[in-house]
């Protein structure tokens, strides 16, 4: 492992000397004051109607976690949809367009210096991200009372749904020497696991399924990122939830590996 | 230096490579001779590690590519038909960045960089990014990157192809220098492939001649010009065996 610092390290200049790394950031950036703002107007609405038709009881109930954070966070995840297929998408795909596939597999590496170096590079600039996403809730600390724990592992969830996408990203971009494919590969696969939960979440469907309690639902669930997702944010942190993000980029990461190999056992 | 043990690749029907061997020492510069098609990329391909092979196997200054792979690995320095070069990278920084990939010990990095860059005559554009090279200063630094950490194995697919002439001149010359140590610098096994005869006889003294997969001759330029008269006729004979002798020189045939 001692040339994942290479590996890594020429993955994320190579980001930040292409605009990719400048317009993922800072188009996130953008995205987060947008929506967060959103949702502190919202929420600041919310609080004046509630106050105007005297709604005591559930103005009580209003917190700043709830009403604001969560659905800013969750926000957040669904541009990670759009934003991380676009770090990922050259990490494999561009070294075949370039040849240089040619060099790393003729080097004295492994191949799981060469996935991992690169997973790491693109999980550095998810995790950048996320920091950024960050900074604004970190600011109602300022102002207001939001509850810490409850912050941190919505955080936390928004981490580990970068990085679970990411993994998936690095796969698609291992299948092909088009980055533009590699673009649109993961942006399927990512759609697909984003939707199971809006899937399980329709009535009829579920009906369809066999209804709430049914192993098809209860899978479908299972294997929604936003379920797990939604439930770190309600500051529920559960070893179950954590497991699934911990498969989701083993399992990927995995298929990456194998994907890189059969190119030299083709 | 290199030894290929009965390599064969086989593409579904297709044998590309057939049960090809020898044995290249230290010192000698061998031109990898064929048509296009021939199957000279795929057996560089299996003796680099980048492919494996369908059957036999090959020794790297002494390391089974597939029992050690990552010592025979180590030990070969590699150009392929395509440069592998990141053209967002600065010819320096590229160079720093293969001498880590071929385990150059962290403290002997720029050396090695140094040497490279001196060697191959990329002095003036190190600071450059490699995708504003021309495509003579690129095939350098792709020569460059074979050679930083300094195998006792060099192969090189094709390094002329698609340069003019002044470059293709350079190239060759520096290829030359490359096998004609200097002192305190360490004799090398050099193979290099092509299908340009006056390539061969300028750099190569030992030429071996595969035709469709298969190795058709094997000897020393000396020995085969004399036996067939010039290396064009001893290549025309084994490609174009069909047609009767003195066939004229078809596409990368000298003039004789
Ligand atoms: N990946 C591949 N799949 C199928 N056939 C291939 C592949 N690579 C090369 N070949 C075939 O193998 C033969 C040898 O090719 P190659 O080694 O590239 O020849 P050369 O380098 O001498 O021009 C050719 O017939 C070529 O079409
Ligand atoms: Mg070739």
């Amino acid at each position: 492992m001692r040339h994942l610092p290479a590996i890594a390290g020429r993955e994320l200049r190579s980001l930040f000397v292409s605009p990719v790394a400048y317009v993922v950031l800072s188009l996130y950036a953008v995205l987060a004051g947008f929506f967060f703002l959103l949702a502190l107007l919202q929420y600041s609405e919310w609080t004046l109607y509630l106050q105007a038709v005297g709604a005591a009881d559930q103005l009580a109930s209003l917190n700043l976690n709830d009403t604001l954070i969560w659905p800013f966070l969750s926000l957040m995840s669904v541009v990670l949809l759009f934003l991380v297929p676009g770090i990922t998408m050259g990490l494999f795909a561009s070294e075949k367009a370039n040849g240089t596939d040619e060099l790393l597999l003729t080097s004295p590496l492994t191949i799981w210096e060469i996935v991992l170096g690169k997973y790491l590079a693109a999980a550095g600039l998810v995790l950048l991200l996320v920091f950024l996403a960050g900074l604004f809730p970190a600011l109602l600390f300022w102002k207001g009372d939001p509850e810490l724990g409850k912050t941190a592992s919505g955080l936390i969830g928004l981490a580990l749904v970068g990085l679970g996408y990411a993994a998936v990203g690095a796969f698609a971009s291992s299948v092909t020497r088009n980055q533009f494919i590699a673009f649109a590969l993961s942006f399927v696969l990512l759609l697909l696991l984003w939707m199971l939960s809006v899937l399980a979440a329709i009535q009829p469907a579920m009906g369809a399924l066999g209804g709430a309690g049914s192993w098809v639902v209860d899978l479908l669930r299972y294997l929604s990122t936003e379920e797990h997702f939604q439930r770190l944010g309600e500051g529920l942190v559960d070893t179950q939830d954590l497991a699934y993000f911990a498969v989701l980029i083993g399992v990927f990461v995995l298929l990456t590996k194998a994907s890189v190999e059969s190119v030299r056992w083709r | 230096m290199i030894e290929a043990r009965e390599l064969t690749k086989r593409y579904g029907d297709l044998t590309a490579v057939d049960s090809v061997s020898f044995e290249i020492q230290r010192g000698e510069v061998v031109g990898f001779l064929g048509v296009n098609g021939a199957g000279k990329t795929t057996t560089m391909r299996m003796l680099t590690g980048f492919l494996p092979a369908t059957d036999g196997t090959a020794l790297i200054a002494g390391h089974d590519i597939f029992g050690e792979p990552l010592a025979a690995r180590r030990a070969v320095g590699y150009l392929p038909e395509a440069p592998p070069l990141y053209p967002e990278m600065d010819v320096e920084g590229y160079l720093a960045y293969v001498a880590a990939l071929k385990d150059v010990p962290r403290g002997a990095r720029r050396e090695a960089v140094e040497r490279a860059v001196t060697r191959c005559g990329l002095s003036e554009v190190r600071r450059r990014v490699i995708g504003n090279l021309s495509k003579g200063f690129r095939q350098r630094v792709g020569l460059a990157q074979a050679i930083v950490h300094e195998p006792p194995v060099l192969i090189l697919d094709e390094p002329t192809v698609g340069l003019d002439p002044t470059q293709i001149r350079e190239i060759r010359s520096l290829i030359a220098e490359l096998a004609s140590p200097r002192e305190g610098e360490t004799q090398q096994a050099v193979i290099l492939s092509t299908h340009i005869l006056p390539e061969v006889e300028a750099i190569c003294r030992r030429v071996i001649l595969i035709h469709e997969g298969r190795k058709v001759v094997d000897g020393s330029v000396e020995a085969l010009t004399s036996e067939y008269g010039t290396l064009d006729q001893m290549f025309a004979r084994h490609t174009y065996a069909a047609e009767p002798t003195g066939a004229p020189a078809r596409e990368g045939g000298a003039q004789t």
